[in-house]
């Protein structure tokens, strides 16, 4: 079981209290009507699946109820950073030279 | 009292005997005593049979490593428990034991035939022996499988007892209660840090509990140890024994389990036999020691043959001499002090062989002073007796020459091939090792967890080094912690430090593919078998150990990998690392299914939510279901129905004047703000700008992808705020996808959403006489369909209640909903009973609601429809909005594959003979096609209707909207069905009673 | 070695369900905070977990923009939120039938809630609240002391929550 930091609660909790919910970063089109089928498609379907870091979104649901982002390494299921909904992509550069 | 036992030694209660059985006989053993040490001051060494070969073992080790010493134990009815480990089993009052493996009988075993047939199991016999001829596999393999699988037998009654868990939070858990973990738990506590320390021993002090001789801090050993514990108590310290850590997760989350009661001889009442704690850890430390390697000779499997460093153990910590005439055989200086224990004990020492011709000058000074022969760079070649030692076989070693042998009798033969540090724990965590030469062993190498391993586990031996060891894993624990701590010495006198050289199997005169020379001895594996492996192409450890099966019993190879891997690695003719070391998983021992499952079972097993009225339903005899997470009326039998004969007296009463249901499973959820309109325009696919307040309507939700997740009638209130029922199942989940939209793609919109699913109790009223029943309840509205049509909401008050009251149908009858506070649920359930009293009213359960809108051919989302239905398929095109600019899955109802030809629609079948099909059967178009049939759809729903007088069925067929009259058919167990293609509205197409 | 605790006498917890008591969901942007608090007569606190209480009424702050509001009686707080609500939109939703209110105290409560909570409840502040997990239940904690809790759990969850804790006071209560 994991431990995620709640970029809200600003506090670190069980995984038991989280939800996963997919990758982060894939905004929902602003005008989903001007899409092509094959860019809807890729809206709809097509992830990363990334070996390695992962930005994915979390839900604080049995805390504080929000989704938020985190980034974490599939590999070896470390989390280096968590960050509000919203936020762009954080630099990872620091942490990654933390945790090696 | 035995003349095993050595009145006054150890640490067992030589003032209280405890009598307990072992085959059916009657033994005694002290107070602390295990199974094993019991039966050992008894003179009894066999103790069980091996797996395979069925050859009589006696027991190896002291500990929870223990291969061969597995026993069946029972405590009481239901309280039988196969493959425990005497070595671990704590006597008890009445404990009763059974030896495993054997029949008829520990002495004499007709399986042992088995050991004769050695050839038939040697390496790779599971993929070698049974696959040939094809013809013999049901008569012969199979049974012979069946019936020699498995360790032990499986318990046939349920578990009795209570298992419980518990999560912890600490600062530091040490895993380890010897020297170096008590050292570093000292300067830990010291320091203030919060620490935990665990021991799967019943007593802290790992190997200071066989070695008293030791002196710390000027005290001997057992004295410092009850010093340390006792301030290390008064420090706040959790001390944990008979507390095994199973497994090391991420994030320093370790998984403890705790016995509690199986040593005790009367369990207080409702005491968990055993618990499972969930740790997280700022810090570990891992001290958990080194485990002991036998050494691989023909005939190192027979009982009497035991570690040295357990009969160490069994003499200073139980008062039990192993035996009277001991040999000792050895490449590691260790066994030498159980030589020299055993001895001024007064057993006979028949000599120590020793593998090495180099020996330290101390240790043979004080054999000579004990007058005990030493025989340098020998090697054994054999041992004899059949159910315990008599003798062993030494010769002489030089280079490669192996001497003339020489026997030399004895009744115990103790071996040390040396230590294998314990590193199971930091294995789960995926930290990796590196093969340290000189000692031939794999230490801990690279990280992973903020842990740190102290002591032997790290290859140090001697208490000096391993208590400084100690001292520094607590400092660097203290340091990571952000404390200070001044770490004290701990000088150590009479110091048992000592080195060692490892071997594959020792050197013979004999044929060495006659030998029965064991690797695994839980799994019967010998070197020759290790040895045939590689010659048959296996080249990883890996591969070697599934061939072999080494290392893969419920021991997990304690003793066997290093050695296994020695000799895989000298028949490569590679270097250990290369060949590898397998990976040890949790749990670290043996756990019970009970730890594990804890309060998770019987009535706790999985939550069960019940309704403010589920307890009406019981008492009026109510059949339940589970529906998500829900346990919901099925049906109300009367005395003598089944379940048919009540679904069609509940269908029809309802439709002949008023059915009750109890409906406050629905999901429900406020939506309310100044964008409440916008945000339902955007989440369903209705319109709602135009709904006025006080009206409802049915609204659909799709997933982006354009398929049907859920539906449910939804009210406005007022213009800022929408009551919106979900499925019952989809509860949940319909709340999160909509806070995932708000928060995330809209969060600008003024809206917020509360769940009120249990805020509220809902009952259902429908029938044509719903009315009538409901009417003297209400206070603050007109009931009339004028003023409150079909699709209407209000607030008012029933029943002296404040209510919400909705006009809807889910059955094609005169409808309404009424919504109260949850606390009062009963109380309008009862009040509307008594209102419909007059009028018959009919409780009804979920199969009977299924029913009625079945034929209405209303649908159930997740029943006619599967995650794949478009509103289009489903017929319910006229819920969208079609002129909204978009909405949740609008884009996606013009893919090209959903706006396609041959899609799966929903539509109605009558069977042409009037039977009833089965939900889930496939449909064909034509039944004389060759097989496979290309199925074109299925049936999602199916019922007797008692109001239509036939079956009823709803389906998705593929095109199935342009095949109205259409003949299909449907293959059941019992024949091709004929069906015609329908509407899925069976009854009153034209809406007729819902606006009466 | 082999001793046993046996004090059959002692509770090691009291587990009560407390009487129902009007119990609000507000949720309301930044911007709008201060016009409800002064609205309801009561600080709504800005950190998540932090508490107030004043005249009886009494908010939790729950998450960013969530206030769980406690209050003797339901009308008058309703009507005093509805007062602001064209300056400052929010939502006040009644919430008091929705859970049921278990008031947990006594010297081993720490134990209690260990069994099923995986957060470390031991080192929540008195004074404190937040939501969590017991077992499968999402429930929101009070620690009103060093041994006496409030727990609000979902009325239909509420057999399951209190099956569990019967197991572990009885487990307490043996004493191992
Ligand atoms: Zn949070």
């Amino acid at each position: 079981m994991l431990l995620i930091h709640c970029p809200y609660c600003e506090e670190t909790l069980p995984e038991a209290e989280f939800a996963y919910a997919g990758e982060a970063h894939i905004a929902r089109p602003a005008d989903p009507s001007t899409l092509s089928d094959e860019e809807w498609r890729d809206f709809l379907f097509i992830r990363t699946n990334a070996r390695g870091t992962h930005f994915e979104r979390w839900r604080h649901i049995h805390g504080c109820g929000r989704f938020f982002n985190a980034a974490r390494d599939t590999v070896s299921d470390r989390f280096l950073t968590t960050y509000k909904a919203g936020k762009a992509r954080p630099d990872l550069s620091a942490v990654k030279e933390a945790a090696e | 009292m035995s003349r095993y036992r050595i009145t006054g030694r150890g640490r067992v209660d030589h003032g209280a005997t405890v009598s307990f059985t072992f085959d059916g006989k009657t033994y005694q053993g002290l107070r602390g005593d295990t199974v094993a040490s019991a039966l050992l001051a008894n003179g009894v060494h066999l103790m069980g049979r091996s797996f395979k070969y069925h050859r009589p073992r006696g027991v190896v080790t002291a500990g929870s490593e223990e291969p061969n010493a597995l026993i069946g134990t029972t405590r009481g009815p239901g309280r039988f428990e196969p493959n425990t480990r005497a070595t671990v089993q704590e006597l008890r009052k009445g404990l009763v034991t059974e030896s495993q493996n054997k029949w008829p009988r520990l002495s004499f075993d007709l399986g042992a035939i088995n050991d004769r047939a050695y050839m038939l199991f040697s390496a790779g016999f599971y993929y070698k022996t049974f696959m040939w001829p094809k013809s013999f596999w049901d008569k012969v393999y199979e049974p012979f499988i069946r019936n020699a699988a498995g360790l032990g037998k499986s318990p046939t009654e349920v578990d009795p007892d209570r298992y419980a868990s518990r999560n912890l939070h600490t600062d530091l858990l040490i895993v380890g209660g010897g020297a170096a973990g008590i050292a570093a738990a000292l300067v830990a506590a010291r320091s203030g840090a919060r620490v935990v320390l665990v021991d799967e021993n019943p007593e802290m002090g790992g190997a200071l509990l066989s070695d008293p001789a030791v002196k710390i801090e000027g005290q001997g050993a057992w004295a410092w140890l009850d010093d340390k514990l006792s301030e290390l108590r008064a420090l706040g310290v959790r001390l944990m024994t008979r507390t095994t850590a199973i497994g090391y997760y991420h994030q320093n989350f370790v998984a403890l389990c705790e016995r509690l009661t199986d040593h005790l001889d009367t369990p207080p009442a409702n005491a968990p036999r055993e618990r499972m704690w969930h740790v997280r850890a700022n810090q570990v430390v891992l001290a958990q020691g080194a485990l002991e390697k036998p050494l691989v000779y023909d005939g190192n499997d027979r009982p009497g043959v035991m570690l040295a460093g357990a009969a160490q153990t069994y003499l200073n910590r139980y008062g039990v001499r192993v035996g009277d005439n001991v040999a000792v055989l050895t490449s590691h200086d260790s066994a030498y002090h159980a030589a020299f224990d055993l001895a001024d004990a007064g057993s006979r020492i028949a000599a120590v062989i020793d593998t090495r011709r180099d020996i330290r000058t101390d240790l043979l000074d004080a054999a000579k002073q004990r007058g005990i022969e030493v025989l340098r760079g020998h090697s054994a070649t054999g041992t004899k007796g059949r159910l315990r030692i008599k003798s062993v076989r030494v010769n002489p070693v030089q280079g490669d020459k192996v001497g003339a042998s020489r026997e030399i009798s004895c009744d115990a033969l103790l071996m040390s091939g040396g230590w294998t540090p314990s590193l199971h724990l930091f294995s789960h965590t995926k930290g990796s090792l590196s093969w340290d030469a000189d000692s031939n062993t794999f230490l801990p190498d690279r990280k992973t967890e903020a842990c740190h391993i102290a002591g032997a586990g790290r290859g140090l031996w001697g208490y000096a080094a391993v208590l400084e060891d100690g001292v520094k894993a607590g400092l660097a624990a203290v340091e990571a912690l952000s404390r200070t701590a001044q770490p004290r010495d701990l000088p150590v006198e009479n110091d048992r430090p000592g080195t060692g050289v490892s071997h594959t199997e020792l050197p013979t005169d004999r044929s060495p593919g006659k030998a029965k020379a064991f690797v695994d001895y839980q799994n019967d594996v010998t070197a020759k078998d290790l040895r045939l492996a590689v010659r048959e192409g296996m080249r990883s450890i890996e591969h070697v150990k599934r061939y072999t099966t080494n290392g893969m019993a419920t021991d997990q190879g304690k003793m066997s990998n290093i050695n296994g891997l020695m000799i895989a690695a000298d028949a490569l003719a590679k270097q250990p690392p290369q060949v590898g070391l397998t990976t040890f998983r949790p749990p670290y021992t043996p756990t019970s299914f009970g730890a594990f499952a804890g309060y998770l079972r019987g009535e706790t097993f999985q939550l069960t939510r019940k309704t403010p009225i589920d307890p009406w339903a019981e008492a009026h005899g109510a059949v339940f279901e589970p529906v998500a997470q829900w346990r919901r009326a099925w049906y109300f039998p009367k005395a003598g129905e089944d379940m048919h004969a009540a679904v069609a007296r509940e269908c029809r009463a309802t439709r002949a004047s008023a059915g009750i249901f109890d409906a406050s499973t629905l999901g429900k959820i406020e939506v309310a703000g100044p964008d409440a309109v916008e945000f339902m325009n955007r989440m369903y696919t209705n319109p709602w700008t135009r709904l006025a307040a006080g009206r409802c309507r049915y609204g659909l939700l799709l997933g982006e992808d354009g398929f049907i997740r859920d539906d449910g009638v939804i009210g406005r209130l007022s213009d800022d705020l929408f009551h919106v029922t979900t499925t019952t199942g989809g509860a949940a989940r319909v709340l999160n996808m909509m806070e995932d939209y708000l928060q995330t793609e809209w969060p600008d919109l003024n809206v917020w959403l509360t769940s009120t699913t249990e805020q509220w109790a809902t009952v259902a009223l429908n029938g044509p006489n719903a009315r009538k029943v409901l009417e003297p309840l209400v206070e603050g509205l007109d009931l009339s369909d004028d003023r409150f049509p079909h699709m209407s909401v209000a607030e008012c008050t029933v029943a002296g209640l404040p209510a919400r009251l909705f006009r809807l149908s889910f059955t094609g009858e005169l409808g309404f909903e009424i919504n109260v506070p949850a606390r009062h649920g009963l109380k309008l359930w009862e009040a509307l009973m008594e209102s419909g009293r007059a009028h018959d009213i009919c409780p009804y359960g979920t199969e009977t609601m299924h029913v009625l809108r079945a034929e209405k051919g209303y649908i159930i989302v997740g029943q006619d429809t599967d995650g794949t239905v478009t509103p289009q398929d489903a017929g319910l095109t006229w819920a969208i909005g079609q002129k909204k600019p978009d909405f949740v899955g609008k884009r996606s109802l013009s893919r090209p594959d959903i706006v396609g030809k041959g899609r799966k629609q929903l539509v109605g079948l009558l069977t042409e003979d009037g039977s009833q099909l089965e939900e889930g059967a496939q449909i064909v178009l034509d039944p004389h096609q060759s097989l496979p049939m290309k199925m074109v759809g299925h049936v999602t729903s199916s019922y007797a209707s008692a109001t239509l007088g036939h079956p009823i069925a709803m389906a998705v067929i593929e095109g199935g909207h342009d095949r109205m009259g259409e003949v299909v058919h449907v293959p059941m167990p019992d024949g091709v069905r004929r069906a015609r293609v329908t509407s899925t509205v069976f009854y009153d197409p034209e809406g007729a009673r819902l606006k009466a | 070695m082999n001793t046993q605790k046996h004090d059959f006498t002692a509770a090691p917890v009291q587990i009560e369900e407390l009487a129902p008591a009007a119990r609000f969901s507000l949720r309301v942007r930044p911007d709008g905070r201060a016009a409800l608090a002064q609205a309801l007569g009561l600080d709504l606190p800005g950190g998540i977990g932090d508490r107030t209480a004043d005249g009886g009424r009494e908010a939790l702050c729950l998450g960013p923009d969530e206030w769980l509001i406690l209050a003797p009686e339901a009308a008058p707080l309703a009507k005093a939120a509805a007062s602001v609500y064209a300056d400052a939109p929010h939502s006040l939703t009644e919430i008091s039938d929705r859970e049921i209110t278990l008031r947990l105290s006594g010297p081993q409560v720490l134990d209690l809630l260990a069994s099923c909570c995986p957060r470390d409840v031991e080192a929540m502040p008195e004074g404190r609240g937040c939501r969590t997990v017991y077992d499968s239940a999402t429930v929101t904690l009070w620690r009103d002391g060093p041994t006496e809790f409030r727990m609000d759990v979902w009325r239909s969850f509420l057999p399951h929550v209190l099956g569990l804790m019967a197991l572990t006071k009885a487990e307490l209560q043996a004493g191992l």
